[in-house]
Protein backbone atom coordinates (compact mmCIF):
# COMPACT_ATOMS: atom_id res chain seq x y z
CA UNK A 1 0.00 0.00 0.00
CA UNK A 2 1.10 3.50 -0.65
CA UNK A 3 -0.96 6.41 0.89
CA UNK A 4 -3.02 6.93 3.60
CA UNK A 5 -4.99 3.58 4.20
CA UNK A 6 -8.76 4.13 2.66
CA UNK A 7 -10.37 3.59 5.90
CA UNK A 8 -8.15 5.71 8.11
CA UNK A 9 -10.58 6.73 10.67
CA UNK A 10 -13.78 5.90 9.53
CA UNK A 11 -13.94 2.81 11.80
CA UNK A 12 -14.01 3.04 15.65
CA UNK A 13 -13.22 0.91 18.91
CA UNK A 14 -16.67 1.84 21.12
CA UNK A 15 -16.75 -0.50 23.87
CA UNK A 16 -14.08 -3.03 26.04
CA UNK A 17 -13.88 -5.42 29.04
CA UNK A 18 -10.92 -6.64 31.04
CA UNK A 19 -11.20 -9.28 33.10
CA UNK A 20 -9.09 -9.53 36.11
CA UNK A 21 -5.43 -10.81 35.27
CA UNK A 22 -4.37 -13.29 37.66
CA UNK A 23 -1.87 -15.94 37.45
CA UNK A 24 -4.61 -19.06 37.51
CA UNK A 25 -8.58 -17.73 37.47
CA UNK A 26 -10.78 -19.97 39.19
CA UNK A 27 -13.12 -20.34 36.02
CA UNK A 28 -11.94 -22.01 32.95
CA UNK A 29 -10.67 -19.47 29.94
CA UNK A 30 -13.85 -19.79 28.04
CA UNK A 31 -15.76 -19.30 30.41
CA UNK A 32 -14.16 -15.95 31.40
CA UNK A 33 -13.68 -15.12 27.87
CA UNK A 34 -17.67 -15.45 27.58
CA UNK A 35 -18.35 -13.31 30.12
CA UNK A 36 -15.77 -10.87 28.92
CA UNK A 37 -17.61 -10.57 25.84
CA UNK A 38 -20.86 -9.90 26.84
CA UNK A 39 -19.69 -7.20 29.26
CA UNK A 40 -17.49 -5.46 26.39
CA UNK A 41 -21.04 -5.94 24.44
CA UNK A 42 -23.23 -4.19 27.18
CA UNK A 43 -20.14 -1.47 27.43
CA UNK A 44 -20.25 -0.86 23.81
CA UNK A 45 -24.44 -0.26 24.37
CA UNK A 46 -25.20 -3.19 21.81
CA UNK A 47 -26.77 -6.61 22.62
CA UNK A 48 -25.69 -9.72 21.64
CA UNK A 49 -27.67 -10.51 18.36
CA UNK A 50 -26.12 -7.27 17.08
CA UNK A 51 -22.38 -8.58 16.92
CA UNK A 52 -21.95 -10.22 13.36
CA UNK A 53 -18.46 -10.52 13.48
CA UNK A 54 -15.89 -12.21 15.80
CA UNK A 55 -11.66 -11.46 14.91
CA UNK A 56 -8.96 -12.84 17.26
CA UNK A 57 -5.57 -14.41 17.42
CA UNK A 58 -5.89 -17.35 19.36
CA UNK A 59 -1.55 -18.17 19.61
CA UNK A 60 -1.12 -19.93 23.06
CA UNK A 61 2.59 -18.23 23.31
CA UNK A 62 4.14 -20.64 24.97
CA UNK A 63 7.16 -22.92 24.05
CA UNK A 64 6.43 -26.06 26.57
CA UNK A 65 4.98 -28.89 25.99
CA UNK A 66 0.73 -27.71 27.10
CA UNK A 67 -2.02 -28.85 25.07
CA UNK A 68 -3.22 -26.29 22.54
CA UNK A 69 -7.14 -26.90 23.71
CA UNK A 70 -9.80 -24.47 22.26
CA UNK A 71 -11.89 -23.37 25.05
CA UNK A 72 -9.02 -24.43 27.59
CA UNK A 73 -5.55 -23.19 26.97
CA UNK A 74 -7.08 -20.50 23.91
CA UNK A 75 -10.04 -19.07 23.01
CA UNK A 76 -10.56 -18.88 18.78
CA UNK A 77 -13.48 -16.51 17.19
CA UNK A 78 -15.21 -19.40 16.13
CA UNK A 79 -15.43 -21.08 19.64
CA UNK A 80 -16.35 -18.13 21.22
CA UNK A 81 -19.06 -16.50 18.54
CA UNK A 82 -20.39 -20.67 18.92
CA UNK A 83 -21.08 -20.34 23.24
CA UNK A 84 -22.41 -16.89 22.68
CA UNK A 85 -25.14 -18.44 20.56
CA UNK A 86 -24.31 -16.18 17.58
CA UNK A 87 -23.77 -17.50 13.75
CA UNK A 88 -21.55 -14.55 12.74
CA UNK A 89 -21.54 -13.37 9.48
CA UNK A 90 -17.67 -13.04 9.80
CA UNK A 91 -15.39 -14.78 12.15
CA UNK A 92 -11.60 -15.12 11.70
CA UNK A 93 -8.42 -15.77 13.33
CA UNK A 94 -5.22 -13.91 12.50
CA UNK A 95 -2.05 -15.89 12.16
CA UNK A 96 0.39 -13.36 11.61
CA UNK A 97 3.10 -11.88 14.35
CA UNK A 98 2.03 -8.65 16.25
CA UNK A 99 -1.37 -10.87 17.23
CA UNK A 100 -3.52 -8.29 18.23
CA UNK A 101 -3.05 -5.39 16.06
CA UNK A 102 -3.40 -8.17 13.20
CA UNK A 103 -6.56 -9.01 14.53
CA UNK A 104 -7.78 -5.32 14.92
CA UNK A 105 -6.63 -4.32 11.46
CA UNK A 106 -8.88 -7.37 10.03
CA UNK A 107 -12.07 -5.97 12.35
CA UNK A 108 -11.23 -3.03 10.40
CA UNK A 109 -11.56 -4.55 7.45
CA UNK A 110 -14.17 -6.54 7.98
CA UNK A 111 -15.98 -3.59 8.84
CA UNK A 112 -14.73 -1.13 6.23
CA UNK A 113 -15.80 -3.23 3.45
CA UNK A 114 -19.54 -4.33 5.47
CA UNK A 115 -18.68 -7.69 6.05
CA UNK A 116 -19.69 -7.10 9.49
CA UNK A 117 -21.72 -4.31 11.29
CA UNK A 118 -20.44 -4.82 14.78
CA UNK A 119 -17.05 -6.98 15.51
CA UNK A 120 -15.74 -8.60 18.94
CA UNK A 121 -11.97 -8.55 19.29
CA UNK A 122 -10.70 -10.67 21.68
CA UNK A 123 -7.59 -11.97 23.10
CA UNK A 124 -7.91 -14.60 25.83
CA UNK A 125 -4.32 -15.83 27.33
CA UNK A 126 -3.40 -18.62 29.64
CA UNK A 127 -1.04 -19.70 31.90
CA UNK A 128 -0.84 -23.84 32.34
CA UNK A 129 0.20 -25.93 35.76
CA UNK A 130 3.85 -26.43 35.51
CA UNK A 131 6.77 -24.35 34.22
CA UNK A 132 5.47 -22.04 31.35
CA UNK A 133 7.92 -22.68 28.52
CA UNK A 134 9.89 -25.94 29.75
CA UNK A 135 9.77 -28.62 27.58
CA UNK A 136 10.66 -32.61 28.06
CA UNK A 137 11.29 -32.92 24.17
CA UNK A 138 13.82 -35.88 23.39
CA UNK A 139 13.94 -35.21 19.74
CA UNK A 140 13.81 -32.16 17.76
CA UNK A 141 12.56 -32.18 14.28
CA UNK A 142 11.84 -29.82 11.64
CA UNK A 143 13.37 -26.26 12.01
CA UNK A 144 13.93 -27.10 15.68
CA UNK A 145 16.77 -29.50 14.83
CA UNK A 146 19.09 -26.83 13.95
CA UNK A 147 18.72 -24.89 17.29
CA UNK A 148 17.22 -27.46 19.93
CA UNK A 149 20.35 -30.11 19.99
CA UNK A 150 22.65 -26.45 20.62
CA UNK A 151 20.54 -25.85 23.46
CA UNK A 152 18.87 -22.73 21.74
CA UNK A 153 15.31 -22.46 22.33
CA UNK A 154 12.06 -20.14 23.75
CA UNK A 155 12.02 -16.97 23.91
CA UNK A 156 14.38 -15.76 26.58
CA UNK A 157 17.45 -17.03 24.46
CA UNK A 158 16.17 -15.54 21.17
CA UNK A 159 15.80 -12.28 22.82
CA UNK A 160 19.39 -12.32 24.67
CA UNK A 161 20.76 -12.80 21.67
CA UNK A 162 19.92 -8.61 20.03
CA UNK A 163 19.87 -7.41 23.78
CA UNK A 164 23.71 -8.61 23.78
CA UNK A 165 24.39 -7.06 20.57
CA UNK A 166 22.76 -3.80 22.08
CA UNK A 167 24.30 -3.81 25.39
CA UNK A 168 27.63 -4.07 23.58
CA UNK A 169 27.09 -1.81 20.79
CA UNK A 170 25.87 0.99 23.00
CA UNK A 171 26.86 0.68 26.24
CA UNK A 172 23.63 0.04 27.73
CA UNK A 173 23.39 -0.44 31.66
CA UNK A 174 21.23 -2.72 34.08
CA UNK A 175 20.41 0.60 35.38
CA UNK A 176 18.92 1.81 32.36
CA UNK A 177 16.77 -1.54 32.02
CA UNK A 178 16.05 -1.28 35.64
CA UNK A 179 14.40 2.07 34.32
CA UNK A 180 11.93 0.53 32.32
CA UNK A 181 10.91 -2.32 34.27
CA UNK A 182 10.50 0.24 37.19
CA UNK A 183 8.31 2.36 34.86
CA UNK A 184 5.94 -0.37 33.58
CA UNK A 185 5.29 -2.03 37.19
CA UNK A 186 4.73 1.70 38.69
CA UNK A 187 1.98 2.33 36.09
CA UNK A 188 0.73 -1.52 37.01
CA UNK A 189 0.67 -1.11 40.26
CA UNK A 190 -2.29 1.55 39.49
CA UNK A 191 -4.35 -0.46 37.47
CA UNK A 192 -6.97 -2.15 39.72
CA UNK A 193 -7.43 -5.38 36.97
CA UNK A 194 -3.21 -5.73 37.19
CA UNK A 195 -2.09 -8.91 38.55
CA UNK A 196 0.52 -5.99 39.75
CA UNK A 197 -2.01 -4.19 41.34
CA UNK A 198 -0.66 -2.24 44.69
CA UNK A 199 3.36 -3.82 43.60
CA UNK A 200 5.41 -1.49 42.14
CA UNK A 201 9.29 -2.36 41.68
CA UNK A 202 12.47 -1.07 43.07
CA UNK A 203 15.29 -0.27 40.88
CA UNK A 204 17.09 -2.02 43.68
CA UNK A 205 14.96 -5.14 43.80
CA UNK A 206 15.93 -5.26 39.70
CA UNK A 207 19.49 -5.02 40.07
CA UNK A 208 19.68 -7.96 43.00
CA UNK A 209 17.25 -10.10 40.39
CA UNK A 210 20.03 -13.13 39.44
CA UNK A 211 20.17 -13.40 35.31
CA UNK A 212 18.08 -16.57 33.75
CA UNK A 213 19.78 -15.56 30.29
CA UNK A 214 22.03 -13.09 30.42
CA UNK A 215 21.76 -10.30 30.28
CA UNK A 216 17.76 -11.15 30.89
CA UNK A 217 16.48 -11.80 33.92
CA UNK A 218 13.01 -13.03 35.55
CA UNK A 219 11.84 -9.06 35.88
CA UNK A 220 12.92 -8.40 32.16
CA UNK A 221 9.83 -11.24 31.26
CA UNK A 222 6.13 -10.61 31.64
CA UNK A 223 4.98 -12.95 34.31
CA UNK A 224 2.14 -15.74 32.49
CA UNK A 225 -1.58 -14.56 33.25
CA UNK A 226 -4.70 -15.60 33.08
CA UNK A 227 -6.45 -13.05 31.45
CA UNK A 228 -9.10 -12.00 28.94
CA UNK A 229 -9.64 -8.33 26.57
CA UNK A 230 -12.50 -7.71 24.74
CA UNK A 231 -12.93 -4.64 22.19
CA UNK A 232 -16.29 -4.13 20.31
CA UNK A 233 -15.43 -2.22 16.34
CA UNK A 234 -18.02 -0.93 14.39
CA UNK A 235 -18.17 1.77 11.79
CA UNK A 236 -17.65 5.70 12.73
CA UNK A 237 -21.06 6.71 11.59
CA UNK A 238 -22.81 3.90 13.61
CA UNK A 239 -20.78 4.94 16.45
CA UNK A 240 -22.39 7.89 16.87
CA UNK A 241 -25.52 6.29 17.92
CA UNK A 242 -23.66 4.29 20.81
CA UNK A 243 -22.91 5.24 24.24
CA UNK A 244 -18.98 5.92 24.60
CA UNK A 245 -17.04 8.58 22.93
CA UNK A 246 -15.31 6.35 19.80
CA UNK A 247 -11.77 6.12 19.34
CA UNK A 248 -11.06 5.79 15.75
CA UNK A 249 -8.34 3.54 14.02
CA UNK A 250 -6.60 5.67 12.08
CA UNK A 251 -3.68 3.80 10.36
CA UNK A 252 -2.27 0.40 11.19
CA UNK A 253 0.81 -1.48 10.21
CA UNK A 254 3.03 -4.82 10.04
CA UNK A 255 6.42 -6.19 9.49
CA UNK A 256 8.24 -9.46 8.88
CA UNK A 257 11.84 -10.26 8.63
CA UNK A 258 13.30 -10.48 5.11
CA UNK A 259 16.10 -12.51 6.10
CA UNK A 260 16.40 -16.40 5.86
CA UNK A 261 17.25 -17.23 9.51
CA UNK A 262 17.62 -20.05 11.90
CA UNK A 263 14.27 -20.46 14.24
CA UNK A 264 13.77 -17.88 16.57
CA UNK A 265 16.91 -15.78 15.53
CA UNK A 266 16.25 -12.21 15.51
CA UNK A 267 19.44 -9.90 14.91
CA UNK A 268 19.50 -6.66 16.54
CA UNK A 269 20.35 -5.08 12.34
CA UNK A 270 16.83 -7.19 11.24
CA UNK A 271 15.13 -6.27 13.98
CA UNK A 272 16.02 -2.45 13.76
CA UNK A 273 16.59 -2.77 9.61
CA UNK A 274 12.86 -3.86 9.54
CA UNK A 275 11.35 -2.19 12.12
CA UNK A 276 11.77 1.13 10.67
CA UNK A 277 10.34 -0.21 7.29
CA UNK A 278 7.02 -1.16 9.88
CA UNK A 279 7.26 2.56 11.17
CA UNK A 280 7.20 4.40 8.00
CA UNK A 281 4.40 2.16 6.74
CA UNK A 282 2.20 2.72 9.77
CA UNK A 283 2.52 6.71 9.66
CA UNK A 284 2.38 6.55 5.91
CA UNK A 285 -0.96 4.41 6.60
CA UNK A 286 -1.95 6.92 9.54
CA UNK A 287 -1.31 9.96 7.51
CA UNK A 288 0.85 11.16 10.39
CA UNK A 289 4.31 11.97 11.48
CA UNK A 290 5.98 10.21 14.02
CA UNK A 291 6.12 13.20 16.08
CA UNK A 292 2.43 13.71 16.07
CA UNK A 293 2.23 10.49 18.30
CA UNK A 294 1.33 11.80 22.10
CA UNK A 295 0.80 8.15 23.31
CA UNK A 296 3.01 5.78 21.90
CA UNK A 297 2.23 2.36 24.31
CA UNK A 298 4.87 0.26 23.61
CA UNK A 299 5.35 -3.34 23.79
CA UNK A 300 7.30 -4.88 26.37
CA UNK A 301 6.78 -8.44 26.80
CA UNK A 302 10.13 -8.54 27.20
CA UNK A 303 11.70 -5.47 28.04
CA UNK A 304 14.05 -5.11 25.50
CA UNK A 305 12.18 -4.58 23.05
CA UNK A 306 10.68 -1.11 24.72
CA UNK A 307 14.46 0.04 23.07
CA UNK A 308 13.76 -1.62 20.17
CA UNK A 309 10.25 -0.03 19.53
CA UNK A 310 11.38 3.32 20.99
CA UNK A 311 14.41 3.68 18.29
CA UNK A 312 12.18 2.32 15.42
CA UNK A 313 9.76 4.39 15.82
CA UNK A 314 12.17 7.50 15.94
CA UNK A 315 10.99 8.53 19.42
CA UNK A 316 15.10 8.80 20.06
CA UNK A 317 18.06 8.75 18.20
CA UNK A 318 19.19 4.92 17.38
CA UNK A 319 21.80 3.43 20.26
CA UNK A 320 20.17 6.26 22.78
CA UNK A 321 17.00 4.47 24.20
CA UNK A 322 19.12 3.18 27.20
CA UNK A 323 20.67 6.95 27.97
CA UNK A 324 16.63 8.11 27.28
CA UNK A 325 15.06 6.34 29.75
CA UNK A 326 17.77 6.40 33.01
CA UNK A 327 17.29 10.09 32.31
CA UNK A 328 13.78 10.06 33.52
CA UNK A 329 12.66 10.80 29.22
CA UNK A 330 9.50 7.43 29.43
CA UNK A 331 8.34 8.90 33.38
CA UNK A 332 4.44 9.32 32.73
CA UNK A 333 4.10 11.23 35.74
CA UNK A 334 6.56 14.07 34.26
CA UNK A 335 5.72 16.86 31.80
CA UNK A 336 7.60 16.93 28.34
CA UNK A 337 8.34 13.10 28.92
CA UNK A 338 7.45 9.88 25.89
CA UNK A 339 5.00 8.16 28.01
CA UNK A 340 5.67 4.93 26.44
CA UNK A 341 4.48 2.77 29.16
CA UNK A 342 1.97 4.90 31.09
CA UNK A 343 -0.66 1.97 30.66
CA UNK A 344 1.86 -0.92 32.52
CA UNK A 345 2.22 -2.49 29.81
CA UNK A 346 2.74 -6.48 30.32
CA UNK A 347 5.94 -6.14 32.41
CA UNK A 348 3.14 -3.96 34.75
CA UNK A 349 0.03 -5.98 34.08
CA UNK A 350 1.11 -9.68 32.89
CA UNK A 351 1.22 -11.65 29.35
CA UNK A 352 -1.44 -10.13 28.00
CA UNK A 353 0.47 -9.88 24.80
CA UNK A 354 -0.35 -6.25 23.16
CA UNK A 355 -3.70 -5.54 25.36
CA UNK A 356 -2.26 -3.74 27.88
CA UNK A 357 -0.67 -0.83 24.98
CA UNK A 358 -4.24 -1.32 23.39
CA UNK A 359 -6.25 -0.80 26.11
CA UNK A 360 -4.25 2.33 27.63
CA UNK A 361 -5.22 4.11 24.03
CA UNK A 362 -8.53 3.68 23.62
CA UNK A 363 -9.18 4.47 27.76
CA UNK A 364 -7.18 7.36 27.33
CA UNK A 365 -8.26 9.00 24.02
CA UNK A 366 -11.72 7.74 24.66
CA UNK A 367 -11.69 9.78 28.58
CA UNK A 368 -12.50 6.74 30.27
CA UNK A 369 -9.12 6.55 32.03
CA UNK A 370 -10.80 7.80 35.69
CA UNK A 371 -7.90 8.66 38.26
CA UNK A 372 -5.27 7.68 35.16
CA UNK A 373 -6.67 10.01 32.91
CA UNK A 374 -4.17 11.99 30.60
CA UNK A 375 -5.07 15.48 29.85
CA UNK A 376 -4.80 16.32 26.23
CA UNK A 377 -3.86 12.99 24.45
CA UNK A 378 -4.95 12.94 21.14
CA UNK A 379 -3.13 10.06 19.24
CA UNK A 380 -2.02 6.81 20.36
CA UNK A 381 -0.21 3.87 19.36
CA UNK A 382 -0.16 0.54 20.65
CA UNK A 383 2.46 -2.41 19.00
CA UNK A 384 2.91 -5.74 19.95
CA UNK A 385 5.92 -8.19 19.25
CA UNK A 386 9.21 -7.30 17.70
CA UNK A 387 9.32 -4.13 15.39
CA UNK A 388 10.49 -6.59 12.38
CA UNK A 389 8.06 -9.34 13.27
CA UNK A 390 5.05 -7.70 14.80
CA UNK A 391 2.44 -4.66 14.18
CA UNK A 392 1.34 -1.79 15.19
CA UNK A 393 -2.18 0.54 15.04
CA UNK A 394 -2.70 4.28 15.28
CA UNK A 395 -5.54 5.65 17.05
CA UNK A 396 -7.17 8.91 17.06
CA UNK A 397 -9.68 10.63 19.55
CA UNK A 398 -11.01 12.45 16.59
CA UNK A 399 -11.19 11.73 13.06
CA UNK A 400 -8.57 14.37 10.90
CA UNK B 1 21.48 -43.50 32.10
CA UNK B 2 19.95 -42.12 35.23
CA UNK B 3 19.31 -38.37 33.79
CA UNK B 4 17.86 -37.42 30.67
CA UNK B 5 20.28 -36.81 27.78
CA UNK B 6 20.06 -33.51 25.60
CA UNK B 7 17.24 -33.77 23.27
CA UNK B 8 18.71 -35.27 19.84
CA UNK B 9 18.51 -34.05 16.22
CA UNK B 10 15.73 -35.95 13.93
CA UNK B 11 17.61 -35.88 10.88
CA UNK B 12 15.05 -36.18 7.45
CA UNK B 13 15.87 -36.40 3.71
CA UNK B 14 17.16 -32.80 3.09
CA UNK B 15 19.34 -32.98 6.36
CA UNK B 16 20.10 -36.26 6.95
CA UNK B 17 23.95 -34.95 5.03
CA UNK B 18 24.62 -32.78 7.78
CA UNK B 19 24.22 -34.80 10.72
CA UNK B 20 26.19 -37.87 8.94
CA UNK B 21 28.90 -35.17 8.44
CA UNK B 22 28.26 -34.11 11.59
CA UNK B 23 28.38 -37.42 13.31
CA UNK B 24 32.18 -37.54 11.83
CA UNK B 25 33.01 -33.79 13.10
CA UNK B 26 33.22 -32.42 9.49
CA UNK B 27 30.74 -29.11 8.54
CA UNK B 28 28.77 -29.75 5.51
CA UNK B 29 26.04 -26.83 4.40
CA UNK B 30 23.64 -26.85 1.42
CA UNK B 31 24.51 -25.51 -1.15
CA UNK B 32 22.06 -24.18 -3.99
CA UNK B 33 22.39 -25.27 -7.51
CA UNK B 34 21.11 -22.98 -9.16
CA UNK B 35 23.11 -19.96 -7.56
CA UNK B 36 25.84 -21.50 -5.81
CA UNK B 37 25.16 -19.89 -2.51
CA UNK B 38 25.09 -21.57 0.74
CA UNK B 39 21.80 -21.91 2.34
CA UNK B 40 21.56 -23.16 6.07
CA UNK B 41 18.67 -23.91 7.38
CA UNK B 42 18.11 -25.27 3.62
CA UNK B 43 14.27 -24.51 2.42
CA UNK B 44 11.29 -25.70 0.27
CA UNK B 45 13.17 -22.71 -1.36
CA UNK B 46 16.40 -21.35 -2.15
CA UNK B 47 16.17 -17.75 0.28
CA UNK B 48 19.05 -16.06 -2.27
CA UNK B 49 17.82 -16.66 -5.97
CA UNK B 50 14.32 -17.87 -4.92
CA UNK B 51 14.53 -21.23 -6.83
CA UNK B 52 11.75 -23.69 -5.68
CA UNK B 53 14.58 -26.48 -7.27
CA UNK B 54 17.54 -25.67 -5.40
CA UNK B 55 19.05 -29.20 -5.98
CA UNK B 56 21.07 -28.50 -2.91
CA UNK B 57 24.51 -30.48 -2.32
CA UNK B 58 26.51 -30.54 0.75
CA UNK B 59 29.93 -29.06 0.61
CA UNK B 60 32.46 -29.24 3.02
CA UNK B 61 32.86 -25.64 5.45
CA UNK B 62 35.95 -25.04 7.14
CA UNK B 63 33.56 -23.18 9.87
CA UNK B 64 35.96 -20.21 10.84
CA UNK B 65 33.94 -17.18 11.93
CA UNK B 66 33.06 -14.24 14.03
CA UNK B 67 30.94 -13.88 17.06
CA UNK B 68 27.72 -11.46 16.31
CA UNK B 69 26.07 -12.27 19.91
CA UNK B 70 26.08 -14.42 23.07
CA UNK B 71 24.36 -15.64 26.28
CA UNK B 72 24.66 -17.66 28.72
CA UNK B 73 22.09 -19.51 29.75
CA UNK B 74 21.72 -20.38 33.38
CA UNK B 75 18.39 -22.31 33.49
CA UNK B 76 17.55 -24.64 30.44
CA UNK B 77 13.87 -24.96 29.49
CA UNK B 78 15.09 -28.14 27.88
CA UNK B 79 16.33 -31.32 29.61
CA UNK B 80 19.91 -32.86 29.98
CA UNK B 81 21.94 -29.31 29.73
CA UNK B 82 24.00 -28.75 32.71
CA UNK B 83 23.87 -24.99 33.34
CA UNK B 84 25.03 -22.24 32.67
CA UNK B 85 26.59 -23.17 29.05
CA UNK B 86 27.48 -20.28 26.26
CA UNK B 87 25.26 -20.19 23.22
CA UNK B 88 27.12 -17.86 20.55
CA UNK B 89 25.73 -16.67 17.46
CA UNK B 90 28.10 -17.11 15.08
CA UNK B 91 28.89 -15.55 11.01
CA UNK B 92 30.64 -18.30 9.19
CA UNK B 93 33.79 -16.88 7.21
CA UNK B 94 32.56 -18.34 4.11
CA UNK B 95 29.45 -16.33 3.51
CA UNK B 96 28.33 -13.22 4.55
CA UNK B 97 25.37 -13.26 6.95
CA UNK B 98 25.31 -17.64 7.12
CA UNK B 99 25.06 -17.80 10.70
CA UNK B 100 25.10 -20.76 13.34
CA UNK B 101 24.12 -20.79 16.92
CA UNK B 102 26.18 -23.23 19.00
CA UNK B 103 27.56 -23.50 22.18
CA UNK B 104 30.72 -22.24 22.99
CA UNK B 105 32.97 -24.77 24.73
CA UNK B 106 35.04 -22.29 26.41
CA UNK B 107 32.15 -22.11 28.76
CA UNK B 108 30.69 -19.03 30.42
CA UNK B 109 33.98 -17.36 32.73
CA UNK B 110 35.92 -16.73 29.30
CA UNK B 111 35.37 -12.80 28.84
CA UNK B 112 33.49 -12.17 25.00
CA UNK B 113 33.00 -9.96 22.30
CA UNK B 114 31.50 -9.22 19.42
CA UNK B 115 34.05 -9.63 16.64
CA UNK B 116 35.99 -12.08 18.40
CA UNK B 117 37.12 -14.92 15.87
CA UNK B 118 35.73 -18.45 16.74
CA UNK B 119 36.49 -21.61 15.49
CA UNK B 120 34.64 -25.24 14.85
CA UNK B 121 34.30 -27.28 17.39
CA UNK B 122 31.90 -30.68 18.16
CA UNK B 123 29.92 -32.15 20.88
CA UNK B 124 29.72 -36.22 21.13
CA UNK B 125 26.02 -36.08 22.27
CA UNK B 126 25.21 -39.73 21.95
CA UNK B 127 26.45 -42.93 20.03
CA UNK B 128 27.42 -42.06 16.59
CA UNK B 129 25.73 -38.32 17.32
CA UNK B 130 27.57 -35.22 17.17
CA UNK B 131 26.60 -31.11 17.25
CA UNK B 132 28.46 -28.22 15.93
CA UNK B 133 29.45 -25.91 19.08
CA UNK B 134 33.07 -23.39 18.35
CA UNK B 135 35.85 -22.78 20.42
CA UNK B 136 37.11 -19.08 20.70
CA UNK B 137 40.34 -18.55 18.68
CA UNK B 138 43.60 -17.79 20.50
CA UNK B 139 44.29 -14.00 19.84
CA UNK B 140 47.85 -13.11 18.96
Amino acid sequence: MTGRMASSNTVAVVGYAQSPVRRHATSTLGAQTVETAREAIADAGLTVPDVDGFVTASMFPTAGAHAAVDGVSLVSANWLSAHLGVNPRYAAGFQGYGQLPGSVAMAVNAVASGAADYVLVHRALHNPSGRYHANPMTKAGGDQQWTVPQGYFGPLAMVALPYTEYVERYGATREAMAAVVVEARKNGARIPWSHWHGSPLTADEYLSETLLCDPICRLDCDIPVDGVACFVLTSAERARDLPNKPVYVAGYASGSPVRHRLPLHWPLDDIMEVGRETARRLCQSAGIGPTEIDLPQLYDGFSPFVYFWMESLSLCAPGEAHRMVLEGGIDSDQPDTVPVLSGGGALGNGRMHGVPQMLECYLQLSGRAGERQRPGATIGLACHSSPHFGGAVVYSAEPY
Amino acid sequence: MTSPGRPLPLPDERSQPFWDAAADHRLVLARCARCAQLCHPPDAACPHCGSTDPDFSYVAVEGSGTIRSWTVIRQSFLQGFDVPFVLVDIELAVQPELRLIGRLVDGPEVPLSLGAPVRLAFEDVASGVAVPAFALEATS
